[in-house]
């Protein structure tokens, strides 16, 4: 494993009342894909906005301690969604141009070459998010943060997205994700943080945590997070 | 790497290109032009001259016109941030301060087009049916000119970037679009009526001392600012006795300062959106 390329330490934000995150660290090196798990409300996208430098932390540090980069870090939102009446080589440029790459490069790497003068607001979900992901990688950012890049999406096409994340973290890149698609979660990730009410209550292998209960993933997730949460995720057995 | 300029020219680009697909610009346009044209012929102005036109015609652009730049610049920023938009922007190589610019620069000339296109026509209808001493190019006092209206619609569009300033900073504080239009209603009431209420308030309060300071608190209301320009540098041009009604120096100086804070407070309010 390399070197981390995004370091959390001690990560806390609270939101008035609320304690959002307490006390989290968190690395993600170079060349891996670190997955956030847990369930709704655990915290997982708040401390994806936070490693982002989106988000500050209400105590705790967050470092950027990889290669120098014009844009060290990209982000795909949850919902991505793009300005309506431009096309989507268009919208590639937009942001290739902020980051002086090549837009039809950007385009041809998640698969939307064939597409370029379709309006955004013709594309469908999973190729809206393909273009947020080409969006995110413009600039070839060391650090990428994709916010539930699969969510919504059918089988074949949430396969794809995690292909594209696999072949970014063997490109070099640092992967951070987060997702409550187990299986391909499972599939992806070198390592697997698992958040609950906002801590950390895991963090290892996806090999390491199935051997906490010897049996697939969502059984460690389920043993893992409090019963009593209102747990959304897709296990093996409901996909 | 790319540089600020780029990133500017980038934004900019990409409000003409929006501006330029979108057809209620040109509605937009169409609506103004029906007004001061329809207020123009009320008053019979352009067969009298430029100054009896600008006289029909400014208490109503002096409404208009902020709204119009209200319609274009309410939702600039708030819808990038409503989509995420500010949040991926905020990973690229783009300062707040680059952003905001990028987006006035490119609002104002969607703004500029919609507002000059129809003052313009109006210039020249007038030059082709006012009387014969109205293409005498000169400003001396009594005189009418084509230079007067030149300078008339110079203001207005001066009135019309300042408006779309705390246009582009109301909707850069909106974090919805129904609220950027709640805010944009109490900006655009700010612009036309609330400063100038301000000012008499202070007045008749005795807060400032009407003989010393009118002309110069006037100046601070953006309305009073642009109508105070108008009055003296195009009306009372062509009238023997004259008044001065506002200090150039600071109208002009209240018009400038309006936009520059409005649209450092749109960059504050975008950069706080980062933290």
């Amino acid at each position: 494993m390399t070197d981390a390329y995004v370091r959390g330490t001690g990560v806390t934000r609270t939101f008035g009342d609320v304690t959002a995150l307490a006390d989290v660290s968190v690395e993600i090196p170079g060349g891996t894909v670190v997955a956030l798990i847990g369930p709704n409300g655990s915290g997982k996208t708040t401390l994806l906005r936070i490693l982002a430098g989106l988000l500050s932390p209400t105590d705790g540090e967050v470092h950027y301690e990889g290669p120098s980069a014009t844009r060290p870090l990209g982000y795909l939102p949850q919902e991505p969604s793009f300005r309506p009446g431009y096309t989507t080589a268009e919208t590639a440029a937009f942001y290739a141009r902020l980051a002086d790459d090549d837009p039809s490069e950007l385009l041809e790497r998640v698969g939307l070459g064939t597409v370029p003068d379709r309006p955004v607001e013709a594309l469908s979900g999973g190729m809206t998010r393909l273009l947020g992901i080409a969006q995110a990688l413009a600039g070839e950012p060391p650090v990428l943060a994709l916010d539930e890049p699969a969510s919504g999406l059918d089988p074949v096409m949430s396969g794809r997205v995690f292909d594209i994340v696999e072949a970014l973290a063997a490109d070099g890149h640092a992967v951070v994700v987060t997702s409550h698609d187990l299986p391909l979660v499972e599939r992806a990730a070198d390592r697997i943080v698992v958040l609950d009410r906002g801590s950390v209550v895991a963090a290892d292998t996806p090999a390491a945590l199935r051997e906490r209960t010897g049996g697939p993933l969502h059984e460690t997730f389920a043993s893992l997070v409090d019963a009593g949460d209102d747990v959304a995720v897709r296990t093996e057995t409901n996909r | 790497m790319t540089g600020r300029l780029d990133a500017f020219w980038t934004v900019f680009a990409r409000e003409i290109r929006g501006a330029a697909r979108n057809r209620t610009y040109a509605l937009l346009a169409l609506a103004l032009g029906l007004v001061v044209f329809g207020l123009a012929g009320t008053g019979n102005g352009p067969s009298s001259g430029y100054v009896p036109t600008v006289v029909d015609v400014l208490l109503v652009v002096e409404v208009v016109v902020p709204a119009v730049a209200f319609a274009v610049g309410y939702r600039s920023i708030t819808d990038d941030a409503v989509r995420g938009t500010l949040d991926v922007l905020a990973t690229y190589p783009l300062p707040p301060w680059v952003y905001v610019a990028g987006v006035y620069a490119g609002r104002a000339v969607a703004l500029l087009s919609v507002v000059l296109v129809p003052l313009s026509i109006l210039g020249v209808v007038v030059a082709a049916s006012a009387a014969p001493d109205t293409m005498v190019f000169a400003t001396h006092r009594g005189v009418d000119s084509p230079l007067l209206f030149v300078r008339f619609v110079t203001l207005t569009a001066a009135f019309a970037l300042t408006a779309l300033a705390i246009a582009v900073a109301v909707s850069a504080l909106a974090d919805s679009r129904r609220r950027a239009i709640l805010l944009a209603l109490v900006g655009l009431l700010i612009v036309v009526v609330g400063a100038d209420v301000t000012v008499l308030r202070a007045i008749t309060g005795g807060l400032v001392d009407v003989d010393v300071d009118l002309g110069t608190i006037l100046g601070l209301s953006p309305s009073s600012a642009y109508r105070g320009l108008v009055f003296e540098t195009v009306l009372y041009v062509a009238f023997a006795e004259r008044g001065e009604f506002v200090s150039v120096p600071v109208a002009a100086a209240g018009l400038l300062g309006w936009s520059v804070s409005a649209l450092l407070v749109a960059t504050l309010a975008v950069r706080g959106r980062r933290a």
